[in-house]
């Protein structure tokens, strides 16, 4: 009896957060007949369930409510929103006697004849009315067919649990198996069905995973019910949709971002949209939008939760924050405007002028935060101050796997999250110098400064003495916004998939540590909290703080840099040996040779999600990876495919300087050898053209007498390419234009030139009317932009 | 039935009687790795199936000096809130039903003793401690030395 009471808790809340959201879509399209046919659907299968467990209270109530929707699916009643309220009243009414039932086995005594009678009242208005919709009449026994594909088998959690420990036990043995099979060298037909075996334990491993993952639209459930009552009780208008429920999460990730969401949905309701009024005056639809998509990207799931609002003031934030005595006004003054944005994430602060019961529930951001944070999980806004706001929620999409980097100290072995590992480098590579000050220690990686701390003096250890010195590594890590250190290790392992599991409290408390896990060998491995070390360490790593921190260390290490500058040496892609001054490199990427492409007989290479030409004639014919080392003149980069980095040196002073301006700028003996020396100025100056500078305020070009379309179709493209901003006169703006074109050009057809503005008059012949004519024929190019540049830079003088 | 079931063990050199149903199984440990920083009483993690169980000393909670693992050495393994623990146990004597009762323990024990020690029950002609192995897994806090 208890496990069928069980069985229908468990549907039943289910159900019901699931119906809430269907009646709020419903009530917004009440011709949807599917949807009242599914709501109509969930309440019969309550009402059937709950007169098995003779449970009279949740009998009468869903019996109610479906009599009420089958009303509206035969046409004697409209669907409206009275009817949609009073059905969400038996929803909640139903919850709480399920809320009841769990908690003592019973259904307590209770009265709901107002909950019901708040359906009858309807009745009676109803029917003085004329139906609002028709709503097509479907018979009974076609739902039934529906109901078989809808359902599905229950398993108890435990169970599902259980089975993933069984399968991880599986492949641990199979791999202690393995081990000991290569050992034996046993026969090549016992090595060929032990694969076998192996290979379906992979794909059952695999399957296994699966089960633990629920569609996101089990989350999304509940939230147009949220939003349909806030938006009531705050008098606005709210439409809420959602995209990609069809992405699949881990049960338990699904736990941790369920609060935060709803929390994120509620905020974006009570302060992101404004009032009615609010939307009026700033033209906006009464209706405002929130819309919450999911996708998958990698093993990353990412949420986004979208609203049209007002977006977020970094200037209101800043005032609120500092009233809040969460950040002083100095402080303040020094926050980069992302930094005013993320002021929202800091405990103790509150966005509202006042906290509204709405969301003033000692929840904040912050929390939202730390929640997501926990689970291996970031937090990013997209603001758009005046037109919305999309909070962005990336998290791993199951909780317990992430990828490690697997280091050594002291002897054991550690694992890092990738994720938070920066770079990786030879604690002798020459790109590295290390400075010991004040019993500190400071890691200089191309010119960027880095508290440095030891890993063996941060776990409390003494160093190994099997480990080589040369193996040791630096690892930089960054373990949040503006954090960066670096954490040297004795040697750096490989790259592990591995499950993460929390350690014991006493181990966790240490706060060295984030979890334990067991990678294939079995042997348990520690996974280094990077956050945590530094608060252990008590160091600052803040980057902004050592930016504006130059004192006489950075200053000293400048004087050196003039004196000396620095050559890279690298071998490229024809195998010569090259040198670029390292001070114009950026950083070298390695990208996948598929990242390169040809547009328009140049070679692109795309990076993240910025595209950069590539000094090369052709695509790389064989696939894998290039290094792409990333010249950046302090507006554009230009990436220019090499080999391998050979060195880095100090330049000769003896440099042979080339006969011709070309890509070498001329020869220099390395250690003995030549070396051709790159000449960046030339090499970005080849990129350069065309690429208007996108810093500099683009002069606005108006086209007066535009009548055939021929100035917006000809040519405001060019004018665009050559860096103007084009808009036709007639539009309204309140920018005063830098330039006039007029595209008729008869003197004073029209007077558009008010005030100063410089005008240019084109004519349609191509010989000038007489030696003192000022039009430009249209079709020449060169005359016309060196007429605008000629008014503009004049205009400006 | 199951209440008069107990383990009777050596830990931390001294006969003990565990309540069997505190207790999850007891295995054989290889060599355990060491937790650097952790506090004294956790000997190191070792794995067991797919889970990691952290290592207790008992001798440090009792306020001995730690002891060296040995490769092989049986352990106890509790579960407390969700978290599984080994007891380094010296010697692992029986498991038996005491029909005795368990009684309130006279007389005086070391502080160490009298803070995991919850009664005494008489077993073979002699007395035991009955003990909760969850108060092995939380150190004293520890007095200004």
């Amino acid at each position: 009896m208890d496990d069928l009471l069980n069985d229908f808790l468990a549907e039943t809340a289910e159900i019901l957060a699931e119906a809430g959201g269907a009646l709020v879509a419903w009530e917004a399209d009440p011709a949807d007949r599917e949807r009242l046919d599914a709501i109509f659907r969930l309440v019969h299968t309550i009402k059937g369930s709950s007169g098995f467990l003779s449970l009279p209270r949740v009998t009468a109530l869903s019996h109610a409510a479906e009599d009420a929707l089958d009303q509206v699916r035969r046409g004697n009643r409209p669907a409206d929103g009275a009817l949609v309220s009073a059905v969400l009243g038996i929803i909640d009414r139903l919850s709480e006697l399920c809320d009841s039932l769990a908690a003592t086995g019973a259904e307590p005594a209770g009265d709901d004849s107002v909950v019901i009678g708040a359906l009858a009242t309807m009745e009676t208005v109803a029917a003085t009315e004329p139906a609002a919709v028709e709503i097509q009449l479907r018979r009974e026994d076609d739902l039934s067919a529906e109901l078989r594909g809808w359902r599905s088998i229950r398993v108890p959690l435990p169970l599902l649990d259980s089975v993933m420990t069984g399968v991880t036990d599986i492949v641990l043995a199979r791999n202690e198996f393995a081990r000991m099979l290569r050992e034996s060298g046993a026969g090549a037909s016992v090595i060929s069905s032990f694969e076998r075996l192996s290979d379906s334990i992979a794909g059952m491993r695999q399957s296994v995973s699966q089960m633990r993952m629920q569609r996101i639209d089990k989350l999304f459930a509940p939230l147009p019910r949220i939003v349909r009552d806030l938006a009531r009780d705050l008098g606005k208008k709210v439409k809420f949709a959602t995209s990609g429920g069809e992405v699949e999460l881990d049960r338990e990730m699904m736990e941790n971002i369920r609060d935060p969401l709803i929390h994120i949905v509620r905020n974006a309701i009570d302060h992101g949209i404004e009032a009615i009024d609010g939307r009026v005056a700033a033209g906006k639809d009464v209706t405002a939008t929130i819309f919450v998509s999911a996708r998958q990207s990698g093993n990353q799931i990412e949420i986004a939760i979208r609203d049209d609002g007002r977006g977020l003031s970094p200037d209101a934030l800043v005032a609120k924050a500092i009233a809040a005595r969460v950040v002083t006004a100095t402080e303040a003054r020094a926050l980069s405007s992302r930094e005013k944005l993320e002021l929202i994430f800091r405990p103790g602060f509150s966005t509202a002028a006042e906290i509204t019961s709405i969301s003033g529930r000692g929840v904040g951001m912050d929390i939202v935060k730390s929640n997501v944070e926990k689970i291996g999980g970031v937090v990013e806004l997209r603001n758009e101050e005046g037109r919305g706001l999309t909070i962005l929620l990336r998290v791993p999409m199951t909780l317990t796997i992430i990828s490690g980097l697997m280091v050594r100290a002291a002897g054991h072995e550690f694992a890092i999250p990738r994720g938070s590992v920066r770079e990786i480098l030879l604690e002798s590579s020459d790109t590295v110098r290390i400075d010991r000050i004040g019993g500190g220690e400071i890691a200089t990686v191309r010119g960027e400064p880095f508290p440095l701390l030891r890993l063996e003096s941060v776990l409390g250890r003494a160093r190994d003495h099997r480990d080589d010195v040369d193996d040791r590594a630096l690892v930089i890590v960054r373990p949040g916004q503006g954090q960066s250190y670096a954490l040297s290790v004795a040697a750096i392992h490989d790259q592990e998939e591995l499950v993460i599991k929390p350690a014991a409290p006493m181990i966790m408390a240490t706060g060295l540590y984030a979890g334990t896990t067991l990678p294939d060998n079995g042997r348990p491995v520690l996974l280094l909290d990077v956050q945590g070390i530094l608060a252990v360490a008590g160091i600052d790593a803040s980057e902004a703080g050592r930016n504006q921190d130059h004192g006489s260390e950075a200053a000293a290490e400048a004087m050196a840099a003039r004196d000396a500058v620095q050559l890279l040496l690298f071998r490229d892609v024809g195998d010569r040996i090259r040198g670029v001054r390292l001070s114009v490199i950026e950083r070298v990427e390695e990208v996948p040779v598929s990242a390169l492409f040809e547009s328009a007989g140049h070679i692109q290479v795309q990076i993240g999600g910025d595209i950069f030409p590539v000094h090369a004639g052709k695509l790389p014919d064989e696939q894998g990876s290039v290094k792409l080392l990333r010249l950046y003149d302090g507006r554009a980069v230009l990436c220019y495919p090499i080999a391998a980095v050979i060195d880095i040196v100090r330049l000769p002073d003896g440099v042979q300087p080339a006969a011709a301006p070309g890509l070498i700028a001329g020869v220099a003996l390395v250690g003995g050898n030549p070396v051709e020396l790159i000449d960046p100025y030339w090499l970005m100056e080849q990129y350069a053209s065309g690429a208007a500078a996108p810093a500099l305020r683009q002069p606005l070009c108006h086209l007066a007498d535009d009548h055939d379309g021929w100035g917006d179709n000809f040519l405001a493209p060019i004018l665009r390419h050559a860096g103007y901003r084009v808009a036709s006169s007639d539009a309204e703006g309140d920018e005063t234009p830098d330039v006039l074109l007029c595209l008729s050009g008869e003197e004073g057809a029209h007077d558009h030139a008010a005030g100063d503005v410089p005008v240019i008059r084109l004519r349609t012949a191509a010989a000038a009317a007489g030696p003192d004519d000022p039009t430009v024929y249209r079709y020449d190019r060169q005359a016309l932009l060196d007429a605008l540049h000629h008014h503009v830079m004049g205009g400006r003088a | 039935m199951m209440d008069k079931l107990y383990l009777v063990a050596r830990i931390a050199d001294t006969r003990v009687a565990l309540r069997s149903r505190a207790i999850h199984s007891v295995v054989t440990v290889g060599t355990p790795v060491e937790v650097p920083a952790a506090p004294p009483h956790v000997a190191g993690l070792f794995a067991l199936r797919s889970r990691v169980f952290t290592l207790i000393d008992p001798h440090v909670v009792i306020g001995l000096p730690a002891v060296a693992v040995a490769e092989g050495q049986r352990v106890i393994v509790v579960d407390v809130a969700d978290h599984g623990y080994a007891l380094l146990a010296d010697e692992i004597e029986d498991v038996c039903f005491i029909e005795a009762p368990e009684t309130r323990i006279a007389g005086k024990l070391l502080p160490g003793w009298a803070r995991v020690a919850e009664a005494m029950i008489e077993h073979d002609g002699a007395a035991l401690l009955v003990v909760d192995p969850s108060h092995f897994i939380t150190l004293p806090v520890a007095k200004a030395a």
